[in-house]
């Protein structure tokens, strides 16, 4: 920020200027915004760290690291040329290998890293580019010079919360954006887009483009999910792809689509388990890649590239493939399989870091000769040493000021449809926090920050005018939904659901118990409900049976509140599939989502401490269930995404109504009206009833009501229809299961109908309980037909063993 | 010269029905100096479905299978008729000082031999195995006279006892219990020769064998094979030895490809949707004419 002589660098003086004239209060309160900002997104709920069970959240600095244009256009040249020669590297390792043959590279540096995957070799000229995308982390030295910490060839992740960065702050500090001109990230993300289309096999017109992740499980995934989003790309896991007849396909409810160009970010020898021993992946990729029936970007082994022991050999590498000499110097770094550098480490161990000679990722604190002697003695080329550089400052945010931290950078670029590579105008920083290593992987530590190249009046070029391709034909339908996405939009229907109607039952008997002194009509509806709640699972039997006004029951009630109680294994259950489908949710779907299961988590903390309080707790979460149900209704499409996360819903709902309307109708006749006005509580149709009838409660305009009535949307009938027209508009009207769903769905009316018809309406009413039941089973037989047909995985295994859980 | 009638079947019955294989075959007869492949053909039930023919890294043969039909058997047999006569190796002391060829192993001109100076997965750097095959090379020891020495002593000191390892048996346990098969002694050597900085390679194939004394031969009684290729250095290249029969390869020997361990040659692997249980037949014919 300030140069030698305590000025302050030009470049940085329209951002201070912005933030004076805000105030640094001010710009404190947008940094607490976008922290806000982050979470709402949930970025720390993905990045919680497994082994502590702690939620760290993702934090931006919200001061920028400014690039002047000049330093963007010396960047820019330098890394393309880095870019250039390792994609050469790459083309020669995995091809003649004459960078080996001619010793300008050690052969152990190729033949021992375990990120050169020999089925990739093929001695052939290459079909088409190894390396289409790449990042580098930079480090600025007190010289002001930007030097090579590491190079990222394989998935090169951070592009997607580059963006993100981006997005996020122009929302809270707009006043900034004003007063810099400051180079937008989209015209780079179009070229990038452009240039994976353009590498789709030839005679693919209208290529379907796909980003491979290794799903929600890894810490990666909401960077994949970014990128997504940004690109415009379906978001794949390897289990949603299969090789047929030479093609990968993408399994969708509709059968098989073909994928022409994967964007990688799955580890090579994770890629193609029959392959690689790396375990997971698509059976049969490898070989499609090689027929060309499918381009993967980066292609598999481009790691190799990565290397960081062939540091000290990529000036020889440039000269020999591109005789060119390296415009952009390295962090100065040696190969310890080579003698005299290993004996140079080791007199002055002092002024070296080790790391390993393959993985950029990977350094050993200061010090650290002592693992060395262990390890390395046996195997030196397994490890480089770099001498560090004390890292320049960039300003951050530190109270109501700004004070200079060292940062890391890391810089994007892809190569275009004409070859040419172009850099993002833009990045992602991190501070180094601690001093420790010298390059730790961003995303998971300390603050990140947005970075902002200067626009100069020549920059303002946008990108391609017009996308490439066919022109679109109009769809309508989503029946290319990846089948895993319509299990998981499934199953968190049916969670929501299940949470709310458990948060409804004890809303009810929470009432009741508050209440005080109960009536023995109360009693009995008390313990209609304690049954209620343990058929679906939240409380045990024997607090069910407990009298209702002994302290057993409010016991079990705060219990299923606690820590490995019922409702947080239901918000837990919600939260899986919830960040599976991410990409499938729009921003205000996710948002409220992310706030149940936070809120809900909250108040059930709360909760534990008393009846009132946990009355309370429920409440919240049938208002946050609800809230999601009309965002769900007004904002999502009626496609696939939007069909099976109602489906799963109403099939839920279908069997917990006619579950607890047997509850609640199995009565003695005395009491048969207090059971009526349990049912009509429980569909919350009380009100409803009371318009239409007044106060007389009688069987059959009940059963009407919570039972056959086709507008009641908490009625029986109401859910099975719904279930057979999602079925239907699934497969089509003649599908057996949605047949099976429509003759369900008959038979509330029926059941009405009975009572109507009988002499003694009492009785009849009476003898629904059973009738009930049977329709609950019948709808549980239905939803594991739908598990079985849309939702179930298969998973491959290797010749020689046997498939597990096989019994015969 | 040998001539040999080679026939190679390896079936699978399935359980249940298979859905979708895909399979990677090393088992291609390698054409190099000593072996003349006549003809060599594959042959895959079920038959329909699409192959590829290649080489690997190594330069092996690979074919590739994927069966996209439902099916509860897979048989792949290899047919080959190949004539053996590899030449003799140098005399012993013609050789480098094992030293010497350790040196050049990490030289440019070594290049291509440096990748089996490494550890690989089933042939680690082993401390073990490399302190029992450094008792064969004192210093300056030319490294044929070592190669030798060290493959009587495996033959000495280990017995062949089938079923007591696994594919998957370290070397480690190998040469505590003292016993194993040609795969387990062929990885063993590999292992002690990596630990001393000497190129060696995994070498797949198969071996005549005579039946005992007045028997008849019995169908299918062969088996495959595994040896070790050792690097003697830029001038003699490699030689390969039969640690199981303690034997330097001649005419006995039928060679399909060479890895760094099994896993990289392994003859028959593939990747299954569904199949239950499997049940496996091997039968391996190896006749000289």
């Amino acid at each position: 920020m300030v140069d030698g002589r305590g000025q302050v660098r030009t470049h940085w003086r329209g951002l201070l200027g912005a933030f004076s004239s805000l105030g640094y209060p001010a710009v404190v309160e947008r940094g607490r915004r976008l922290d806000r900002a982050f979470e709402e997104e949930g970025v720390a709920t993905v990045l919680a760290d497994s082994a502590s069970r702690t939620r760290r959240p993702w934090r931006c600095d919200p001061v920028p690291l400014i690039l002047s244009a000049r330093e963007f256009a010396t960047l820019q040249s330098g890394l393309a040329q880095r870019a250039r020669l390792l994609a050469a590297m790459l083309d020669d390792l995995y091809g003649p290998q004459s960078l080996l043959s001619e010793g300008v590279l050690p052969a152990t540096l190729v033949f021992g890293n375990p990120h050169f995957l020999r089925p990739c070799r093929d001695p052939g000229p290459p079909s088409f580019p190894r390396l289409t995308f790449y990042g580098a982390d930079l480090l600025r030295g007190p010289d002001g010079v930007w030097r090579v910490l590491a190079d990222r060839c394989g998935g090169a992740n951070g592009v997607g919360f580059a963006a993100e960065n981006r997005n996020l702050l122009a929302r809270v500090l707009p006043e900034a954006f004003r007063a810099v001109q400051v180079r937008s990230l989209r015209p780079f993300f179009d070229t990038w887009l452009d240039s994976l289309q353009s590498l789709a096999p030839s005679g693919v017109d209208n290529p379907r483009l796909a980003l491979l992740t290794p799903g929600a499980k890894q810490e990666t995934w909401l960077e994949h999910l970014f990128l997504s989003r940004e690109l415009g790309l379906e978001l794949v896991e390897t289990g949603d792809l299969t090789v047929r007849d030479g093609h990968v396909y993408l399994k969708t409810l509709r059968g098989l689509r073909r994928v022409d160009v994967i964007l990688r970010r799955v580890k090579g020898e994770k890629s193609d388990p029959l392959e690689f021993d790396g375990g997971g992946g698509v059976p049969g990729l490898m070989q499609t890649m090689r027929d060309g029936a499918v381009r993967v970007v980066n292609v598999l082994g481009s790691m190799l590239a990565e290397m960081p022991g062939a540091a000290p050999y990529l000036p020889a590498c440039a000269r020999a493939l591109l005789h060119e000499e390296l415009e952009l110097q390295g962090l100065e770094t040696l190969w310890m399989g080579d003698p005299a550098s290993r004996a140079r480490v080791e007199a002055a161990p002092e002024a070296w870091r080790l790391r390993s000679a393959f993985d950029p990722g990977e350094s050993t604190p200061l010090g650290a000769l002592e693992v060395f002697s262990e390890k390395g003695s046996a195997a030196p080329w397994m490890f480089a040493a770099t001498r560090p550089l004390p890292p320049s400052g960039a300003p951050r945010l530190v109270g109501p000021g700004l004070e200079p931290a060292p940062v890391v950078l890391r810089m994007f670029l892809a190569r275009d449809a004409m070859g040419n590579w172009q850099a993002m105008p833009g990045g992602l920083a991190h501070l180094l926090e601690g001093g420790g290593a010298i390059a730790g992987p961003p995303p998971r530590r300390g603050t990140a920050k947005d970075v902002w190249v200067l626009a100069e009046d020549e920059d303002d070029i946008v990108g391609p005018a017009m996308p490439r391709g066919a022109r679109l034909d109009i769809r309508r339908s989503s029946g290319d939904l990846p089948s895993r996405v319509a299990d998981d939009l499934y199953w968190l229907g049916r969670y929501v659901e299940r949470l709310d109607a458990a948060a409804r039952l004890l809303r009810a008997l929470l009432a009741r118990l508050l209440r005080g002194a109960a009536m023995p009509r109360e009693i009995a509806e008390i313990k209609t409900l304690a049954r209620c709640l343990h058929a679906a699972g939240v409380i045990e039997a024997e607090a069910a049976a407990s009298p209702a006004d002994g302290k057993a029951l409010p016991r079990a009630l705060l219990a299923a509140a606690g820590p490995g109680g019922a409702l947080l294994g239901l918000l837990e259950a919600v939260e899986r599939p919830q960040v599976a489908v991410r990409d499938r949710l729009t921003h205000d779907m996710w948002a409220a989502f992310a706030h149940l299961i936070q809120e809900g988590r909250a108040r059930l903390v709360l909760g534990v401490e008393g009846v009132d309080a946990l009355s309370q707790a429920v409440t919240a979460i049938i208002r946050f269930c609800a809230t999601l149900s009309g965002i769900a209704a007004e904002n999502m499409v009626r496609g696939g995404a939007w069909m099976f996360l109602d489906l799963g819903r109403r099939i839920e709902r279908a069997t917990g109504t006619a579950r607890n309307l047997a509850h609640a109708l199995d009565q003695p006749p005395q009491r048969l009206e207090a059971g009526l006005r349990l049912a009509l509580e429980i569909c919350d149709s009380a009100l409803t009833y009371r318009a239409r009838y007044l106060a007389a409660v009688q069987p059959a305009p009940v059963l009407d009501l919570v039972l056959a009535d086709p507008g009641n949307p908490r009625a029986l009938a109401f859910q099975l229809t719904a279930v057979s027209e999602r079925l239907a508009e699934i497969a089509g009207a003649e599908d057996t299961l949605a047949a099976t769903a429509a003759s369900l769905a008959a038979r509330p009316q029926a059941l009405v109908d009975q009572v109507l018809v009988a002499p003694d309406m009492d009785a009849a009413a009476a003898a629904l309980p059973a009738a009930l039941h049977a329709l609950e089973a019948e709808t549980a037989a239905l939803s594991d037909a739908v598990a079985r047909r849309y939702v179930s995985h298969v998973r491959t295994h290797m010749l020689g063993e046997s498939e597990s859980g096989t019994a015969d | 010269m040998t001539r040999y009638t080679l026939s190679h079947r390896t079936a699978y019955r399935y359980g249940r029905s298979v859905d979708l294989a895909s399979h990677l075959l090393h088992l291609s007869p390698r054409v190099v100096p000593g072996q003349v492949v006549r003809q060599a053909g594959i042959t895959v039930l079920p038959a329909e479905g699409q192959r590829r023919d290649g080489q690997d890294h190594f330069g092996n043969g690979v074919t590739w299978l994927f069966l996209g039909t439902p099916h509860d058997a897979f048989e792949v047999t290899l047919e080959a008729q190949v004539e053996v006569d590899f030449p003799p190796p140098p005399p012993a002391d013609e050789t480098l000082p094992w030293e010497e060829v350790r040196a050049a192993a990490l030289r440019p001109e070594g290049w291509e031999a440096a990748e089996f100076a490494l550890p690989s997965a089933m042939a680690p750097a082993e401390r073990a195995a490399g302190v029992y095959a450094a008792e064969s090379f004192p210093p300056g020891r030319p490294i044929m006279a070592g190669l030798r020495e060290l493959c009587s002593r495996i033959r000495r000191d280990f017995a062949f006892k089938a079923g007591v390892t696994t594919i998957s048996t370290p070397v480690s346990q190998v040469l505590a219990q003292r016993a194993g098969v040609c795969q387990d002694f062929a990885h063993l050597m590999i292992a002690g020769l990596r630990a001393l900085g000497l190129p060696a390679r995994y070498v797949s194939g198969y071996v005549r064998t005579r039946p005992p004394p007045g028997q008849k031969r019995r169908q299918g009684a062969d088996q495959s094979h595994a040896w070790v290729g050792a690097w003697m250095g830029p001038q003699h290249g490699w030689v390969d030895l039969d640690p199981t029969n303690d034997l330097v390869v001649s005419d006995e020997h039928l060679l399909l490809g060479w890895g760094r361990d099994f896993g990289d040659v392994s003859p028959v692997t593939g990747i299954l949707l569904g199949g239950g249980r499997q049940k496996l037949t091997v039968g391996v014919d190896l006749i000289a004419e």
